[in-house]
C-alpha cells in the first residue's frame, strides 16, 4: 500500500496541486484561481486526483499554501516561503537561494542543504515585482506572454525607464511606442526593471550557492536572463516553476503524517 | 538704467505633471489673477498659455510684469521665466502666505506627493513621493475610470457612507481588482469610493509621520479639492485641516511671491532693468551682471 500526499497552492493568479508518493511527484495541474478560493481548491484537488487516477479516500494527508491556502480544506496549512523552500530543496538539492516571481509580488529565500529557510525578504505588493507588469506590458504591445520571452531575447538596445511604479510604466511604455522603441527593447526594458526591484529585495539577503527562479515569472525566459545578468549568478529553472510551493506543501503533508 | 521704473507686477508659473498654474501678484503680494489649465505634452505651449491668460485676466500686458518665477516639473520649460524655483520652495512659501501659522502642509498632485515642515513661513524639513503611484492622484484616476465616474462627483458620492470598505492593496494596479472584486461582491459605491479615499491618503500620511505631523496643517494639490479626500484626510490624520480656496494654485502663488521678493532685492541693491519683447515667449529681461 502507498502512500500519497497532497499539496494545494491557493496564488493570487493561479492554483496549483501536487501529488506525491514518496519523493516522486504523480500528478500535478496548474488553474487560473478565479475569485472563490474554497470552489478553486475543491477543484484543482478533484482534477489533480483524476489525473492520478486516485480517490481522495488514497491521500494520507494534504497541506495547503498561499494566498487563499487558508480557505483550501486541507489538514494542515504552511506558509508560502516555507513551501517555495521544499519544493525548491527537492527539484534542485543544490540551490541555496530561491528567488520566486509570483503573481502580485515576489519574495528571496535562502536556504540550508536541508530545505530549512535561512533567512528570507518579501517584497509589498507591488506589480512591478511580479509577473503582473509582464501581463500588463504584454497587452499593451499585443504580444501573448509564452511570447514575452524569446521576443525580448532579440532585444539590440534594451528601453531605458524613468520610474519603477508600473502604472507609470504603462505610460512610459506607450510613450516609448510612441518614439519608435520596437516591442523586443521594451520588453527587455521592462525586464530589467523587475529585475532591479528583485535586486533592491536581495539586500539584506546573501544571495549564496546556486539560484533557483521560480513561480510565475519564471517562465519568462528573458526575465530570468535579466535577473541572471543583474545580480551576476546563473539560475535554475524547474520545469514546472509555478508547482514548487504545492510540491513543498505535500512534502509537509508527508512530514506531519510520518511524525 | 533708462527702464529702471518697474511695473509692480509680478507672476509665478507652476508646470505640473498634470496641470499648469499661473498667479499674478501686485506689488504687496496680492492676488489679481490666476488660472489653471491641464498641462498636455507641449509645455512650452501650455506656459504661454497660462502665462497670456492670466495676464488677460488681470489686464495687463507682459510688459507690466517685472518679473516671473517659474516652478513645477516642467519649470525648465518656461522660456520667459527670470528664475526658477522648485516647487517645495515655492509651496511652502504660497501656502505661509495664505495661512502664516501653518507647521504642516500636505500635498497630493497628479503624480506625486509632498509633505512639507513649516516654520514661521520657512521650509525646514519634507519628504516626497514620486517613485509609486499608490497615495497621489493618479491612484484617484485609475479607480475613477475603474468605476466608470467622473473624479468630482466620486468625492460627493463617497460622502454617503460612514463604513468606508478596507482596500487592502497598497499597489494601484491590485487595489483596481481589489475595487472590481468588491463591486461584484455588491459592495455599496459609496463604502468603496470612501475605502479608496481611506486608502490614498493612509500612504500619504504614513510618510507625513516620518516627519511627525503638527497642526495646522494645509492641505493642497489638485486631489484637496476632492471632499472625500478632504475628509478622509481628517479621518486619518485624526485633526481638521485648512484647504484653500483653490488648492492647486499655491504653489504658482508661492513662485509670484517669490518673484516679487527677488525684484525688490534687486531694485534696491539698483540692479533691476528691464528690456522685455514685446511678443510672449521670447522676452528678454537684463539683470545688471545677469543678461540674456
Amino acid at each position: 500500500m502507498i502512500d500519497y500526499f497532497l499539496g494545494i497552492d491557493i496564488g493570487s493568479v493561479g492554483s496549483k496541486a501536487a501529488i506525491i508518493d514518496g519523493n516522486k511527484i504523480i500528478a500535478s495541474v496548474v488553474v487560473p484561481s478565479g475569485t472563490n478560493y474554497a470552489t478553486t481548491a475543491a477543484s484543482v484537488k478533484e482534477e489533480v486526483l483524476n489525473k492520478a487516477g486516485l480517490q481522495p479516500q488514497d491521500i494520507k494527508s494534504s497541506a495547503a499554501t498561499g494566498t487563499g491556502g487558508r480557505n483550501a480544506g486541507a489538514d494542515s496549512y504552511h506558509g508560502v516561503i516555507v513551501c517555495d523552500a521544499r519544493g525548491v530543496n527537492m527539484t534542485f538539492p543544490s540551490a541555496r537561494t530561491v528567488i520566486d516571481i509570483g503573481g502580485q509580488g515576489s519574495q528571496i529565500i535562502t536556504v540550508d542543504e536541508a530545505g530549512k529557510v535561512t533567512n528570507f525578504n518579501a517584497s509589498e505588493i507591488c506589480a512591478t515585482g511580479s509577473a503582473r507588469l509582464l501581463q500588463l506590458v504584454a497587452r499593451i504591445l499585443q504580444v501573448s506572454m509564452e511570447d514575452i520571452g524569446p521576443l525580448s531575447m532579440k532585444a539590440s538596445k534594451p528601453s531605458n525607464f524613468s520610474t519603477s511604479c508600473s502604472v507609470f510604466l504603462e505610460t512610459e511604455v506607450i510613450t516609448r511606442i510612441a518614439q519608435g522603441d520596437r516591442p523586443e527593447d521594451i520588453l527587455a526594458g521592462i525586464h530589467r526593471s523587475i529585475a532591479e526591484k528583485v535586486s533592491a529585495m536581495s539586500r539584506g539577503v546573501n544571495i549564496q550557492g546556486d539560484v533557483a527562479v521560480i513561480g510565475g515569472g519564471a517562465l519568462d525566459t528573458g526575465l530570468v536572463r535579466s535577473i541572471e545578468e543583474k545580480l551576476g549568478v546563473k539560475a535554475l529553472v524547474p520545469e514546472n516553476p509555478r508547482l514548487m510551493a504545492a510540491l513543498g506543501a505535500a512534502l509537509s503533508a508527508r512530514d506531519q503524517h510520518t511524525k | 538704467m533708462e527702464n529702471a521704473t518697474p511695473a509692480l507686477f509680478f507672476a509665478g508659473i507652476d508646470i505640473g505633471s498634470t496641470m499648469s498654474k499661473a498667479v499674478i501678484v501686485d506689488a504687496d503680494g496680492a492676488m489679481r489673477a490666476y488660472v489653471v489649465g491641464p498641462t498636455g505634452a507641449e509645455h512650452r505651449l501650455r506656459a504661454n498659455r497660462v502665462m497670456e491668460d492670466a495676464l488677460q485676466k488681470a489686464v495687463l500686458a507682459l510688459d507690466d510684469i517685472a518679473y516671473i518665477v517659474s516652478t513645477g516639473y516642467g519649470r525648465v520649460n518656461v522660456p520667459f521665466a527670470d528664475k526658477q524655483i522648485t516647487e517645495l520652495t515655492c509651496h511652502a512659501r504660497g501656502v505661509a502666505s495664505l495661512f502664516p501659522n501653518v507647521k504642516t502642509a500636505i500635498d497630493i498632485g497628479g503624480q506625486d506627493a509632498k509633505v512639507l515642515k513649516i516654520r514661521n513661513g520657512r521650509l525646514i524639513d519634507f519628504l516626497t513621493n514620486d517613485k509609486c503611484a499608490a497615495g497621489t492622484g493618479r491612484f484617484l484616476e485609475v479607480a475613477a475610470e475603474t468605476l466608470g465616474l467622473d473624479l468630482n462627483e466620486m468625492g460627493h458620492i463617497s460622502l454617503q457612507t460612514d463604513m468606508p470598505v478596507k482596500i487592502n492593496s497598497l499597489c494601484t494596479i491590485f487595489a483596481q481588482q481589489e475595487i472590481i472584486s468588491r463591486l461584484s461582491e455588491g459592495t455599496p459605491l459609496p463604502d468603496i469610493l470612501a475605502g479608496v479615499y481611506i486608502a490614498i491618503t493612509t500612504r500619504v500620511v504614513k510618510l507625513a509621520r516620518q516627519l511627525k505631523v503638527e497642526p495646522p496643517v494645509v492641505f493642497t494639490g489638485g486631489v484637496a479639492k476632492n471632499v472625500g479626500m478632504v475628509k478622509a484626510m481628517e479621518t486619518v490624520l485624526g485633526m481638521p485641516v485648512l484647504v484653500p480656496q483653490e488648492p492647486l494654485i499655491t504653489g504658482a502663488l508661492g513662485a509670484a511671491i517669490l518673484a516679487r521678493d527677488q525684484a525688490f532685492q534687486l531694485i534696491q541693491k539698483d540692479e533691476y532693468r528691464v528690456r522685455r519683447d514685446k511678443k510672449l515667449g521670447e522676452a528678454i529681461i537684463d539683470f545688471g551682471e545677469k543678461s540674456r
